[in-house]
């Protein structure tokens, strides 16, 4: 309860910081359409010369773009500007800024997860949601209450895979403070806009294994399309706690390792 | 002009950049995904056989060719113009004897420099993996080098006409965001020209965003008539020029209404 209050607090700070700037909205809804046009776009001209790819057709691709869009959401929501404003550019493992986080009496993971909050997300989550939607639409299957349940909890899974990824690169930073690690996760995730079984193999296997990336919207999607094992639902569930135990202890390691910064 | 003092500044912001190359590594491995992501696609859509007469094999020669022409015309610098006359920083550009432009154009010859110092390496290194089937030819490589100049120039006007008008309004960047979606879309990146659409056909031949980035790599794979390359040819020049004669309008009005605040 205590930890919720507080999140809703960091909620209603950002949100106060952010609405001050009027015009970034408008230019934040260009950038959102942008994206999604050209993500549209791009599988129209795609399965304009092509029906199949490796089994996955226009409206399998389009559930994949949704889920992808609907993690970028949520990415941005939280996960990105509270981990960037520490491990990013000038963030404050960098400057040394850290120290006075490090003073605050709350467990450390939780506030640097979720300190930062953009609320202009939920537009960017409205239109991924639609395109869900639509590629549902396109997909005509009739959908049960258990493909669903397990959409929602491979949603769920690939969040917190996203969560660790995120938070392991970043804590890398605190070996080696000049290198901007979370924006190599933010590159290849752009990767996961496609399904994972359309790139060659070894590709495919890093993509899954080493960092999952194409793991987060593939498996979602399959949940939606109905093409899921039961099989690799339980592993993508023991795959996700792994990671993020895997990438907990990773923190706490650096978090050691942290020796502030002078001017 | 003082041609002496640019190119002192050429060289001294070549250094610079070098001294900062992991930063810039970073940059250029971000480019690059997209236009791999689109490799990869491709050629799962090609598969064994051939897609509108493009082989796996054509297809990884493109994009390979591709990767580096986009990272020699990208012009980075116009990101900053903006911050620059914000800031005010300008002013004291304007105090130098000579044009700031040479700024822009020194940072862009340090950012050639870097950008191939990381993606020449990688991408013979992808060339190995991949075995991509350029069919190259000496009137071909002659062609290519007055298409990527022009391609860079056309690049970097454009880009720089649409940064100044950051002397009217304060989020003028967001125009270079459009840019680049544009590019994406009808300049070869998202799908070889020959792969689109007819409709994104005829606005990819008549817009200039093609010609900052495909076009040379269709000069250079051979995959352009004699008739299609002149023509080529003089629209790209046709937009060069109407770029600079752009410039120079939007520099002399805006740089009059310029004006800086605070110190």
């Amino acid at each position: 309860m205590h930890h919720l209050k507080i999140i809703g607090a960091f909620l209603k700070i950002s949100s106060q910081a952010e609405l001050a700037y009027r015009v970034n909205f408008w230019i934040r809804l260009l950038h959102s359409l942008l994206n999604l046009v050209t993500g549209v776009l791009s599988l129209v001209v795609i399965f304009n010369q092509v029906e199949v790819i490796r089994g996955w057709d226009m409206p399998g691709a389009l559930a994949i773009l949704g889920v992808y869009l609907l993690l970028g959401a949520l990415r941005s929501l939280f996960i990105g500007p509270s981990l960037e404003s520490v491990a990013g550019m000038d963030g404050e493992i960098w400057t040394g800024t850290y120290d006075f986080t490090l003073l605050r009496p709350l467990d450390q993971q939780f506030l640097i997860s979720f300190r930062h909050w953009r609320i202009f997300a939920f537009v960017d989550f409205t239109m991924a949601l639609g395109v869900l939607i639509y590629a549902q639409i396109l997909l005509d299957t009739q959908l049960s209450l258990a493909m669903v349940l397990s959409f929602t909890l491979m949603l769920l899974a690939a969040v917190t895979l996203l969560y660790a990824v995120l938070l392991a690169f970043s804590a890398l930073v605190f070996w080696n403070p000049g290198f901007l690690f979370t924006w190599v996760i933010n590159d290849l995730f752009q990767l996961a806009r496609y399904p994972v079984g359309l790139y060659p193999g070894w590709l495919r296997l890093m993509l899954t294994w080493i960092i999952p990336v194409g793991l987060m919207t593939t498996i979602p999607a399959q949940a939606l399309v109905g093409t899921l094992t039961p099989w690799m639902l339980v592993l993508t569930l023991a795959f996700t706690i792994g990671t993020f135990l895997l990438a907990t202890w990773l923190f706490r390691q650096g978090l050691k390792k942290y020796a502030s910064a002078s001017s | 002009m003082n041609h002496r003092g640019g190119w002192e500044l050429i060289k001294n912001t070549w250094q610079s950049w070098i001294q900062h190359r992991g930063f810039f590594f970073l940059l250029a491995f971000g480019w690059m995904l997209p236009l791999l992501v689109y490799l990869f696609i491709w050629s799962a859509a090609a598969g064994e056989g051939t897609i509108a007469g493009l082989t796996q094999e054509k297809l990884a020669g493109y994009y390979l060719i591709l990767i580096l022409v986009n990272q020699l015309t990208y012009a980075t610098t116009n990101w900053t113009v903006g911050d620059h006359i914000r800031l005010g920083q300008i002013s004291r550009w304007l105090l130098q004897p000579m044009s700031p432009i040479y700024h822009a154009i020194s940072q862009e010859i340090a950012g050639k420099v870097v950008f191939m110092l990381f993606s020449v390496p990688i991408t013979g290194l992808l060339a190995l993996i991949i075995r991509p089937q350029i069919n190259l030819s000496w009137q071909q490589g002659l062609l290519f080098v007055p298409a990527i100049t022009l391609a860079w120039g056309l690049r970097f006007f454009w880009g720089y006409w649409l940064a100044l008008l950051a002397f009217w309004a304060t989020r003028a960047d967001s125009l270079l965001a459009l840019q680049d979606t544009m590019i994406f879309l009808l300049g070869g990146h998202l799908a070889p020209i020959s792969l689109l659409p007819r409709g994104m056909q005829i606005l990819a031949l008549v817009l200039p965003f093609r010609y900052m980035s495909a076009f040379p790599v269709e000069v250079l794979t051979g995959q352009l008539d004699r008739g299609e390359t002149l023509v080529g040819f003089i629209i790209q020049l046709g937009w060069t020029i109407t770029a600079v004669a752009l410039y120079r309008l939007v520099w002399t009005r805006g740089v009059r209404r310029y004006e800086a605040i605070g110190g």
